[in-house]
């Protein structure tokens, strides 16, 4: 990531250099500026949002629908504690029913329960990000209410090939985790044994 | 009215009603559950400016554009239309800004034509990787994100190129 990051950063301002070098830092402080509103947006969705997971969390739903989920969970991400379990099953959920912005906080909690203390991301981690970054909605609401705005005559049509699409890209994701993770595990256990 | 705009209330009603049942304090636990946002907020915003200016500056530097150039014949290969190479550069980077072009592509397409829906189901499918990684692990030490982002992007090309076929039989 810190890679990327530098990357586009260097590539972009010299880039800049032969373009506009002026706009470099009002373009830069602009982009600040509308990270700052987005937060201000953030702070006022996830105040509502962890409330009411608050709630999920004190009523014990969260630890039903984990049980309810765990087949799944544990066929996707082997052994994960409980707290890790219950953050995952809430982050699967919203993420299905279609808030994102429910979804990241239960997400970055997940990740919480999840670390080892090392800076290197486990299998389950690896499972949890690949999952939440091939999303896996199952209506795609702010495009359909997008196409109502800009007069589709069907908005709905998109639906079924979205759902499909999506499903696709996250069993990929799932199966080439599945793939790699399990190669090294046994390369690691070739190693131990000899 | 949709039933899709009934989900989160009734998930909402639900919920409290639950609680009474439960004899949960529902207000106190609003309360907890809300002050941690700060928290939150305060944790992934250093990350969401360094994501912002990254983007703005590709952006005004014209990298983007030089990317969809570099990018187009690539995507004619996978049977992806050349008019949708900015908005897949965009998506793993931001969700707004993908939006962004979205609404640009209905303007200038049409929502009901081949690329807006295409364009449509793109969207739908995929998801803002860099955003996504950066955001979820900032409370954490983890740096190395193994093949975290190279598996996620292979599976949303796929995810893609399997929306521009469908887009063509559905």
């Amino acid at each position: 990531m810190d890679k990327i990051w530098l990357a586009i950063m260097l590539l972009s301002l010299i880039f800049l250099l032969f373009n506009s070098p002026e706009t470099a830092l009002t373009s830069m402080i602009t982009a600040s500026g509308s990270a700052v509103n987005l937060a201000v947006k953030l702070l006022a969705v996830y105040a509502v949002w962890l409330g009411l997971i608050e709630i999920v969390k004190r009523t014990e739903l969260s630890r039903k629908l984990s049980s309810l989920l765990s087949p799944l969970i544990d066929l996707l991400f082997g052994k994960v504690d409980n707290k890790a379990k219950d953050y995952i099953a809430m982050n699967m959920s919203f993420n299905m029913l279609g808030v994102g912005n429910a979804a990241t906080p239960t997400g970055i909690k997940a990740f919480n329960a999840l670390q080892d203390g090392s800076d290197k991301a486990t299998a389950t981690m690896v499972m949890l990000l690949v999952i939440n970054t091939t999303s896996i909605q199952l209506l795609p609401t702010t495009i359909i209410g997008m196409r109502v705005t800009a007069g589709s005559a069907n908005a709905t049509d998109i639906i079924m090939p979205s759902l499909i699409a999506t499903i696709i890209s996250t069993v990929v994701g799932v199966i080439f985790v599945k793939l790699i993770y399990r190669k090294r595990k046994l390369k690691k256990n070739k190693i131990k044994t000899k | 009215m949709q039933l899709s705009e009934l989900i989160v209330p009734l998930l909402i009603i639900f919920l409290l009603v639950y609680g009474m049942v439960k004899k949960v304090n529902s207000y106190d636990c609003f309360v907890k559950g809300a002050n941690q946002s700060i928290d939150l907020v305060v944790s992934i915003f250093p990350y969401l400016v360094a994501i912002f200016v990254a983007v703005e500056l590709m952006k005004v530097s014209g990298l983007t554009a030089l990317c969809t150039i570099i990018l187009t014949p690539i995507f004619s290969i996978l049977q992806i239309p050349p008019e949708l190479s900015e908005l897949i550069l965009i998506r793993p980077f931001s969700g707004s800004g993908s939006l962004a072009v979205l609404e640009n592509i209905y303007t200038n397409y049409g929502a009901d034509s081949y690329i807006g829906r295409c364009a449509s189901v793109i969207i739908g499918c995929s998801d803002s990787i860099f955003y996504i990684a950066t955001i979820y692990l900032s409370q954490t030490k983890v740096k190395k994100l193994g093949f975290a982002i190279p598996i996620a992007l292979v599976a949303t090309l796929i995810g893609v190129v399997c929306a521009c076929l469908l887009c063509k039989i559905m």
